[in-house]
């Protein structure tokens, strides 16, 4: 089973995704049973990602429980799947979130519950399959095929603007993609300019890259990633392209954001990792300090727009603008602790924001609007409540012994000698700026929402959470205390992976070098 | 075992949160609160005294728990550390925490949080003990940032005051503010440490993992020059200065002192161990620690002083005028900050230390006293309806007139060694980079606050403890025949008194273990300045090249440092580190200057007491100046220069104006022009969804046909 086990975790949420249909057309079938179907599948598909952990435990270099099959032999398109240090935490990210957010779900969801059970579960399939993809053909279907049933949970189960959100969304990402498809088809012709044989396979693209089999002239390298980033880079969203975000964020509903904060902006920085970086080493460096300077000022931009929402649920939003320009900050840093940071940044984002929006979803089930100004004072009602989203915001803002911090301090102190850009360190000043801002805006909230006096009836008579509320959020919580203060697990396991994809970067093998003056001082400082 | 004293607290904040929620107990809270805090204690007298404890041996008490962050040459231990420095800190944390816990479960009595007190105070105690015992700068930073929740928690804690919130989350961000500085400045210190292939952030060496200190490397250094440029050059003082900076934040110095009068919101407790004996102390602790790096960056030291001087002289000035008798202390509590800061800039570290101590003994005892009578006023914080409460609360005015002549300086007091001893430091720096006239003009500073101190010191207990009993008349103005009874004051429970006895008895004598060599000789013999002896192995001192005409030499722990580029950098010290004979016996001449000084800080306090008698003990309600009484308008001043400023540039500028109009404003211009380009081809009226569902397709149709076609041309372009 271990050598089919990614083809099994893609493909068990598509036979949850059946069975929750099929259980529809049995005589006597009921709508709530259909979260029992989504919950049993996610759950086992959690446990069976465990056992990517098998055998990883001195580092993974290369990539592991491979499986490669023609899968249309005319153009030369692949299923070939495997994972490696990096996209082994992402998968466990995602199959950890799903059961959450289906229980997110439970009480909230109460129209058309077989058809988002399904859809959700086939969202599942799509956000595995963009991780574990090492061909690009196949990749690509998959990050399209994650649009589509996120279109529809924001479009039908969202808010009030739900309609423009998920349009927005859709038209933004899919703008995006439809480039990176130029590239990838653009890549397979040159492929077979150079070989004589057309090939989407990432493994063997890289291959000859390497070898000198096949090279991109600077010009093409240029376009391709741009073409690439771009599309990631909406994803992320890197400012200024991330008005998408807020609305699709605010409008989704709770189980929506999760994963779309959880996950779904994770294969943005994911694919500049894995594909920018991978493919197009010297571009990669090249663009370097406009990504970074993107970067700070999402971060900055992000923060300051986050302290002024009046919504809860937008202020998170804008949250995660700051906290992926941290990530991003991290992986054009090109040093180890930049890159591992970053890496372990999209994990604690993942867990952190995640655990924000089932906050914000929970007290918006209870009172039905996310405005601050109409809470305050809900420790004396619900003090439990209080104290877990009081936890997950201290992790937001990056809080020592809590996840945050791990990532953010590396990527910071990588970003100072980052050799991409002249005079780091202010770079490095600015973004650290952020951590400030995170504290005002997560602080402020707090008090406003959380602290005070109590100040209406409604929020006096709010109900605390019970107990699927508490099993539900608990794992992040503790995930978020063990990894602030016990990151090794996780940093060991990523460490021959990223290390891997940094010497790309940092030794290019060969063609143009472009003129890298700080290099020595990095190398210096390894 | 050393982990037993940090994990101790840590296990009772965790009881008590989880089990005591439940038992509501207030006898069983208190004992395991107390008891844990008692435990850390015990061990820390033991660990310290031991034969070859911490503050008897050279060798510090290491306990390595595991590695916490370990990547590339970076890497941070979860270690802990018992030196000579942390031995001290760890001792009076301790004892004050644990004596102030006790007066806690008679001053919280009743409280419906009494669990949630306790589990906060006992987690500070955990944060606090990692900061002090953490032996590398992250690990530090950890209980700096832990210490700064605790006090946001416990700030915050009465949730029916409406500025408590407020104040909690000030608190936490004027802290984040200075824990920018302090981060950047960890990073700063392993990159200088990694430039000479010894990348560490640790203050020790651990053979046995592999780790250098970095401080022992940094020490190895030249020394930076004594010019503005180094603060941004990148090098030692740049990181002093970062380091520095964020010493301002937790140690409540210009410009971020604004957050510890607020912080008087939360209970009085909380204010004696966080905000008067431990917490804001930090600052100097970390100063004390990275000794060796400032001693190297004479720019950055002169900074220290000149902040440390200006905020002893702002806040006192401040303390004069206001009627809050925390808000007096809070103050005051600034202003002895800053002296100690000034100790530092001038290479006294080891007065700033003792200062520390002592303070922290006077400190929280007047904090624990103004918590008795607050406790014994029925929540009463105005002085202006106080007076004559001598009679009502013997024992918290007894041990109250302790703490106030230890604070004015009267000599035996514990204050008058620490204060006398930093004047006198500042007096006689050498020129250390320092114009020669600024050490007088600094100590100049230093004499004029300590006059406002004694001053201000006495008009609190003249307007608490003498004069008419003025609570009376508020009385009678509420008009409320009955309510008399009920609020006359009263004296409190032994809980509360037993620790305010205590600390009044280490108020008084707590000085005596660092009694300087010039007054102790008085009574003949060749006495040792004990505080001194203990402290001078790990604190690096200012090299005094001026005064002795020697080579710079600072003192360091160990190892001597390597040589550099084939000529050594500072030569070491010719004594084994703690040996007594490093102690060197001033001359005669200056044991004359030292006394002569001496005689003039007792004849300032004097003098100040009998101002503050002869004025305030006439009119005690007597007007003081408006601009004191406002604070000098910081609060404002702030608000309209920095926080309103990014309020409204941040919701009107970047988020309605840029993010709402421009960027959406392009992208909905281009949308609009499909849907009508689709209307105008497709001759069609479309509804509203509908209408939506057009942009999506001819959106998709003209992007897919643009890039099909650019696309290929590109294609073209690059197959050639």
């Amino acid at each position: 089973m271990q050598n089919y086990l990614l083809t099994i975790l893609i493909l068990l949420p598509v036979i949850g995704a059946a069975t929750g249909v099929a259980y529809s057309f049995t005589p006597g079938a009921k709508e709530s049973h259909h979260r029992w179907i989504a919950l049993g599948f996610t759950t086992l598909a959690f446990l069976l990602s465990l056992l990517l952990l098998k055998g990883s435990g001195g580092g993974i270099n290369a990539f592991r429980i491979e499986e490669n099959y023609p899968w249309i032999a005319a153009v030369g398109a692949r299923y070939h799947v495997g994972v490696d240090g990096i996209s082994l935490w992402l998968v466990i990210l995602t199959t950890l979130l799903m059961p959450i957010s289906v229980l997110s779900s439970w009480t909230a969801i109460t129209k058309r519950q077989p058809t988002y059970y399904a859809l959700m579960l086939l969202l599942e399939s799509a956000m595995i399959g963009v991780f574990v993809s090492l061909d690009l053909l196949l990749f690509y279907l998959f990050f399209e095929a994650s649009l589509v049933p996120m279109f529809f949970l924001i479009g039908v189960w969202g808010g009030e603007r739900r309609i423009y959100a998920a349009v927005k969304f859709f038209i933004y990402t899919a703008v995006g993609s439809l480039l990176m498809l130029v590239g990838i088809i653009a890549l397979y012709f040159i492929h077979q300019n150079a070989t004589g044989v057309g090939t989407f396979d990432y493994a063997v693209l890289t291959e000859t890259l390497r070898s000198g089999a096949m090279a991109l002239s600077p010009r093409a390298e240029f376009w391709l990633f741009l073409a690439f980033a771009f599309a990631f880079c909406i994803k992320v969203p890197l400012w200024p392209l991330h008005t998408w975000l807020h609305d699709a964020h605010t409008e989704a509903p709770t189980a929506g954001s999760v994963i779309l904060a959880g996950v779904l902006l994770k294969m943005g920085t994911y694919g500049l990792l894995r594909f920018n970086f991978g493919l197009f080493p010297n571009a990669s460096r090249y663009f370097a300090p406009l990504m970074i300077t993107l970067a700070v000022i999402g971060i900055i931009y992000g923060a300051l727009v986050a302290m002024v929402q009046p919504d809860v649920k937008r202020l998170v939003a804008y949250s995660s603008v700051s906290h992926m320009g941290f990530v991003v900050l991290g992986l054009f840093s090109f040093t180890e602790q930049g890159m591992q940071g970053a890496l372990y940044q999209m994990l604690n984002h993942g867990v952190s924001t995640g655990a924000l929006f089932l906050f914000v979803g929970m007290i918006y089930e209870r009172r039905h609007t996310r405005m601050i100004s109409d809470f305050g004072g809900l420790v004396r009602p619900m003090p439990w409540f209080s104290t877990f989203f009081v936890i997950a915001s201290l992790s937001s803002i990056g809080l020592p012994f809590l996840n945050g911090f791990v990532g953010e301090f590396l990527i910071m102190l990588s970003s100072w000698t980052s050799f991409a850009v002249q005079h780091a360190w202010i770079v490095t000043m600015l973004a650290g700026t952020g951590v400030i801002w995170a504290a005002v805006y997560m602080l402020w909230m707090l008090q406003r929402v959380v602290f005070g006096t109590t100040t209406s009836e409604a929020n006096a008579k709010l109900l605390d959470l019970n107990a699927r509320e508490i099993g539900l959020v608990l794992p992040l919580l503790l995930l978020m205390l063990f990894m602030g203060v016990y990151p090794s697990i996780f940093l060991n396991r990523s460490r021959a992976s990223v290390e891997a994809a940094r010497q790309v970067i940092a030794n290019p093998a060969a063609g143009r070098t472009i003129n890298v003056a700080n290099a020595s001082k990095s190398e210096a400082q390894r | 075992m050393l982990r037993y004293i940090i994990f101790a607290p840590f296990a009772g904040a965790m009881i008590n949160w989880l089990i005591g929620r439940r038992v509501r107990n207030e006898g069983v809270i208190g004992m395991v609160a107390c008891g844990s805090v008692g435990i850390s204690t015990i061990i820390a007298f033991y660990l310290a005294f031991k034969s070859d404890g911490a503050l008897r041996s050279t060798q510090p008490i290491m306990d390595h728990l595991w590695t916490w962050i370990q990547v590339g040459s970076f890497r941070a231990d979860f270690g802990l550390a018992m030196d000579r420095l942390s031995g001290i800190y760890a001792l009076f944390i301790t004892f004050v925490g644990f004596l102030i816990h006790v007066f806690a479960t008679g001053y919280m009595h009743g409280d419906g949080g009494y669990y949630r007190f306790f589990a906060y105070l006992n987690l500070f105690m955990f944060a606090m003990l990692t900061l002090v015992l953490g032996d590398n700068f992250l690990l530090m930073f950890v209980g700096w940032e832990g210490v700064g929740l605790c006090s946001y928690l416990l700030i915050g804690y009465y949730l029916d005051k409406d500025e408590a919130a407020p104040a909690a989350k000030k608190a936490f961000i004027a802290n984040r503010v200075g824990d920018w500085g302090f981060v950047l400045g960890i990073m700063l210190v392993f990159f200088l440490t990694s430039a000479k292939g010894v990348a560490s952030i640790s203050f020790f060496d651990k053979p046995a993992l592999g780790v250098t200190s970095a401080l022992a490397s940094i020490a190895a250094m030249p020394i930076d020059g004594f010019t503005w440029h180094a603060i941004f050059a990148g090098g030692i003082t740049s990181v002093a200065v970062l380091l520095f900076i964020g010493a301002t934040g937790k140690s409540a110095q210009i410009p971020l002192f604004v957050w510890l009068p607020d912080a008087m919101a939360g209970p009085t407790p909380v204010s004696a161990l966080i905000h008067a004996a431990t917490m804001v102390t930090a600052g100097v602790y970390m100063l004390a620690r990275c000794s060796a790096i400032f001693t190297h960056a004479p720019t950055a030291m002169f900074i220290v002083a000149i902040i440390g001087a200006a905020t002893a002289l702002f806040a006192a000035t401040i303390g004069l005028a206001q009627n809050d008798i925390k808000k007096v202390l809070a103050y005051s509590t600034i202003s002895q900050l800053g002296y100690m800061f000034l100790a530092c800039g001038v290479g006294a570290f080891i007065a700033a230390i003792f200062h520390v101590m002592t303070h922290a003994f006077f400190k929280a005892q007047l904090f624990l006293g103004s918590g008795s009578v607050i406790h014994g006023m029925h929540h009463e914080q105005d002085m202006r309806r106080m007076g004559g409460l001598r009679k009502y609360m013997p024992i918290t005015w007894i041990t109250m007139v302790c703490g106030w002549l230890a604070i004015c300086g009267v000599p035996i007091w514990a204050g008058f060694f620490s204060k006398d001893e930093i004047l006198w430091r500042v007096w006689s720096a050498g020129a250390y980079g320092l114009p020669p006239g600024a050490t007088k003009a600094l100590w100049f500073v230093g004499a004029v606050t300590a006059l406002l101190t004694a001053i201000y010191m006495t008009r609190l207990m003249g307007m608490t403890f003498w004069g008419g009993e003025r609570f009376r008349e508020t009385d009678h103005h509420h008009g409320e025949q009955h309510h008399d009874v009920a609020h006359e004051p009263h004296e409190s429970p032994l809980s509360m008194t037993i620790p305010l006895i205590v600390l009044a008895v280490l108020s008084t004598v707590g000085g005596l273990v660092g009694v300087p060599y010039a007054i102790s000789s008085l009574a003949g013999g060749h006495p040792e300045n004990y505080f001194e002896e203990t402290l001078a192995p790990v604190i690096s001192s200012v090299p005094n090249a001026a005064s002795e005409g020697k080579a710079v030499k600072p003192h360091w722990l160990s190892p001597p440092p390597q040589e550099i580029d084939g000529k050594p950098a500072v030569a070491p010290v010719g004594e084994a580190p703690g040996s007594a004979t490093s102690h060197e016996t001033p001359s005669p001449q200056e044991i004359n200057e030292e006394r002569l000084l001496a005689l003039v800080s007792v004849l300032i306090a004097l003098t100040g007491i009998g101002i503050g008698w002869f004025v305030f003990q006439k009119q005690p309600l007597l007007k003081m100046p408006r601009l004191l009484e406002q604070k000098y308008y910081i609060d404002e001043i702030y608000d309209a220069t920095i926080i309103q400023p990014i309020k409204v540039g941040s919701s009107e500028g970047l988020w309605k104006i840029f993010d709402l109009g421009v960027i959406d404003g392009i992208l909905h211009t281009i949308g609009n022009g499909v849907v009508r380009a689709g209307r105008t081809v497709r001759y069609m009226q479309i509804g509203f969804v509908r209408g939506y569902a057009a942009i999506i397709l001819a959106g998709a149709l003209i992007i897919i046909g643009y890039f099909a076609y650019s696309g290929a041309s590109v294609l073209r372009l690059l197959v050639k």
